[in-house]
Order: structure tokens, then sequence, then C-alpha cells
């Protein structure tokens, strides 16, 4: 009768504990939009400290994003300081906060685009370039999960431009489905299309 | 691999596809923001005008004056004479002279303008020499009684009625030679 009272008041306890992490999470969720929002906001009234906020918060994530469709370090420089400028004349596009990721994704998606259009003959550089951490202390199923990765790397790498940009917005970038579209140009629907064949091309190259 | 092994594997790839990123490229970054942010909303609905003209400084000041003078008309600008801003611009482009409008055609346009505003002006364009760069083109009274002549030259003096008498009578006189 205590044992079954205790298992009662703990797993009260458990789901006490779980309803607080949620409406924190949520809070936390609520803050970054406003937030996102007031960023939107003051780029779009022009304010040059948000453009300086928005350049801290996502240069690292383009020039990666740049790396992770293919192009080389320096390249990859080169296109992210493109992309900044373009966004800058872009600005009155800018909707909202909630925008704000698929806004500017668009921009640096183009700009490599156009990269790839001028320049048809130019090899893409390979995701091999990224070292894999070191696997020579770990466990053999480690060892064997970083073989896996190294084959889905390469698969990434011979998938077709708009399959990999899919790929790498949504499971690299780690955009929504919304936001991926958004990025990408198309509408929900033909994103989650294209996500599914890249899938299915995926599955079949990595054992 | 099954779908949502695949799914795993590909959440792992953030932490593995990553390297350091250039510190100064933030800063590079920063430096490339302009000091004016456009607000202006460019798309599909909106167009860029650009006009990027090249003319000479004769006929970009001529382009300012008639611009000046149309505003002046539209706002209902009127010269000291009463007369219409517009008619006297218009005149004013024609006395300047296109490049194939002599003096003479300048002379009458000018004329006809003054006749139609109802002064005491004399048109001598027909019966003269137009080789004649001293031979009078028109006469207009003037109120206070003297008179302003024009040449076929372009020049323009007030005379008084002896001074003009003297003008027709050379003018006259060349042309019976």
């Amino acid at each position: 009768m205590t044992s079954k009272k205790a298992n009662l008041a703990e797993q009260d306890f458990d789901s006490a504990h779980l309803i607080n992490k949620l409406r924190e999470l949520n809070k936390l969720k609520e803050n970054s939009e406003q937030r996102q929002d007031s960023l939107a906001r003051r780029l779009r009234a022009g304010d040059r400290t948000a453009a300086s906020e928005l350049v801290d918060i996502y240069y690292k994530q383009i020039y990666l994003f740049m790396r992770r469709l293919g192009h080389d370090r320096q390249v990859s420089e080169d296109l992210t300081q493109e992309s900044f400028l373009n966004a800058w004349h872009h600005i009155g596009q800018l909707r909202d906060g909630k925008s704000l990721n698929g806004w500017l994704y668009r921009i640096a998606g183009n700009v490599s685009k156009l990269y790839w259009r001028k320049h048809k003959g130019r090899k893409t550089a390979d995701l091999e370039g990224f070292d894999v951490p070191d696997s020579t202390n770990a466990q053999y199923d480690k060892v064997e999960r970083n073989e896996q990765l190294e084959q889905l790397k390469n698969a990434v790498t011979r998938l077709p431009v708009k399959l990999r940009q899919t790929i790498v917005l949504h499971y690299i970038q780690q955009l929504t489905i919304a936001e991926s579209a958004d990025a990408a140009g198309v509408r929900e629907g033909t994103f989650k299309s294209r996500l599914n064949r890249a899938l299915n091309a995926l599955r079949k190259q990595v054992t | 691999m099954g779908k949502e092994e695949l799914k795993e594997l590909l959440n792992k790839l953030p932490d593995v596809t990553t390297e350091p990123v250039p510190q100064r490229l933030g800063e590079d970054i920063k430096r490339q923001i302009p000091h004016r942010l456009s607000p202006h909303r460019v798309g599909m609905d909106t167009i860029n005008i650009i006009i990027d003209l090249r003319i000479n400084k004769l006929a970009a000041a001529a382009a300012i004056i008639i611009t000046i003078v149309f505003c002046a008309t539209f706002l209902g600008g009127r010269d000291s004479a009463g007369g219409n801003v517009l008619q006297d611009s218009m005149l004013l482009i024609k006395y300047w002279g296109a490049p194939d409008t002599s003096d003479i055609s300048a002379g009458r346009a000018r004329y006809e303008h003054l006749l139609g505003r109802g002064e005491d002006v004399v048109w001598y364009g027909d019966r003269l020499d137009p080789k004649d760069s001293g031979a009078v083109l028109m006469q207009r009274t003037l109120p206070d009684g003297k008179y302003e002549v024009m040449f076929v030259d372009g020049r323009e003096k007030q005379v008084t009625a002896e001074e003009l008498i003297q003008l027709l009578t050379r003018m006259l006189q060349k042309k019976t030679k």
C-alpha cells in the first residue's frame, strides 16, 4: 500500500516535472520568436545594429551551408559575403520574424545556384572535406556508425543538386519543413516530395 | 537501411559536417553593411527606373528651363506683360533656335506672338535682304514712345523715332542698289 502510494507520488512528481519542462520550453520558444520578430522589424526599419546582430547570428550557419552545398572554403567565404550583401538589398522582402530563416537561406541558396550556373565545369567540394570525429579509441559499434556516416556523407555528395539542397536544408541546417520549403522557393508539398525522393536515393546507397 | 535509421543517421550529419568558421568573416560582412538599409520591397511588383541621360550642357539647361516654365504655367504663372509663361517659353525656344530654324522664322514667331498680345508691331521680314545683318526685321512701339527693333542677326536695340527712320532708310537704300 505504502509502496503503491510512493509510486503514485513519484508519477505525479514526474508529470509535474514534465509539465514544468514543457512550460519552460514554450517560454523559450516564445522568447526566441519575439526576438526574431523584433529583429525582423528593426531590419525592415533600416536599423544597422539589427543588421550587425543578424550577421552575428547567421554568418557561421550560412558559411557552413555553402560548404555543405559543395563549395570550397574560399568560395564559401565569398558566397557568404555575397549572400549578406544581397540580403541588405532585399530587406523589403522580409515579412516577419518567422520568415527570417527562410528569407536568408533562400537568398543564400540563390547565390549558390548562380555560382554553379556561372561555373558549370567546376567540381563540387565533397562533404568528405570535413573531419570525421576520431574513432580509433571508440567501441566497435561506434566505428561501424562512423563508417555509415562516411557512406552517408558520400551519398549526399552524389545526390543531384536539388535533392542535395533538400537534405542539407532540413537535416543538416535543421530548418523546419516550412522554412526549408521557403528557402528552396517551393511549396511544402513539393519540398516533402523531393525529401522523400532524396531519402529513397540515400537508403539505396547506405548499408 | 530502414527509413527511421537513415533519418537518425542524417540527424548526426550536422556534427560531422562542421569546421571552424573564420572569425574575420563576420567582421568583413559587418563592414559591408550599407549606411542606409533600403526598406523598399523589391519583387515582382516593383520596377527599377534608372535614367542615364548624356546630353550637352545647353540642352540640359534648356530642359531645366522648360520644366520650370511648364510647372510655373500649371501653377498659373503669368509674365509681367500678362502673357502666358508657356507661350513665352515656346517663343523663347523658337527664338534660341533649333539647328534648322533661321533667325527670321524665329523673329516671325515672336512678331506673331506680340501681335497676338495686342502689341503695336511692324514686320519687315518679307522685304529685307537676309544677308544684311543690319536689316531691321521688326519694330515694336514701347509705352515711352521709343521703339524696340530686332535685327536679322537676332540683335535687339531700343531706338528713338529718328534713329528708326535712319535704320529703315539705310535698309531701303541698300535694297535699291
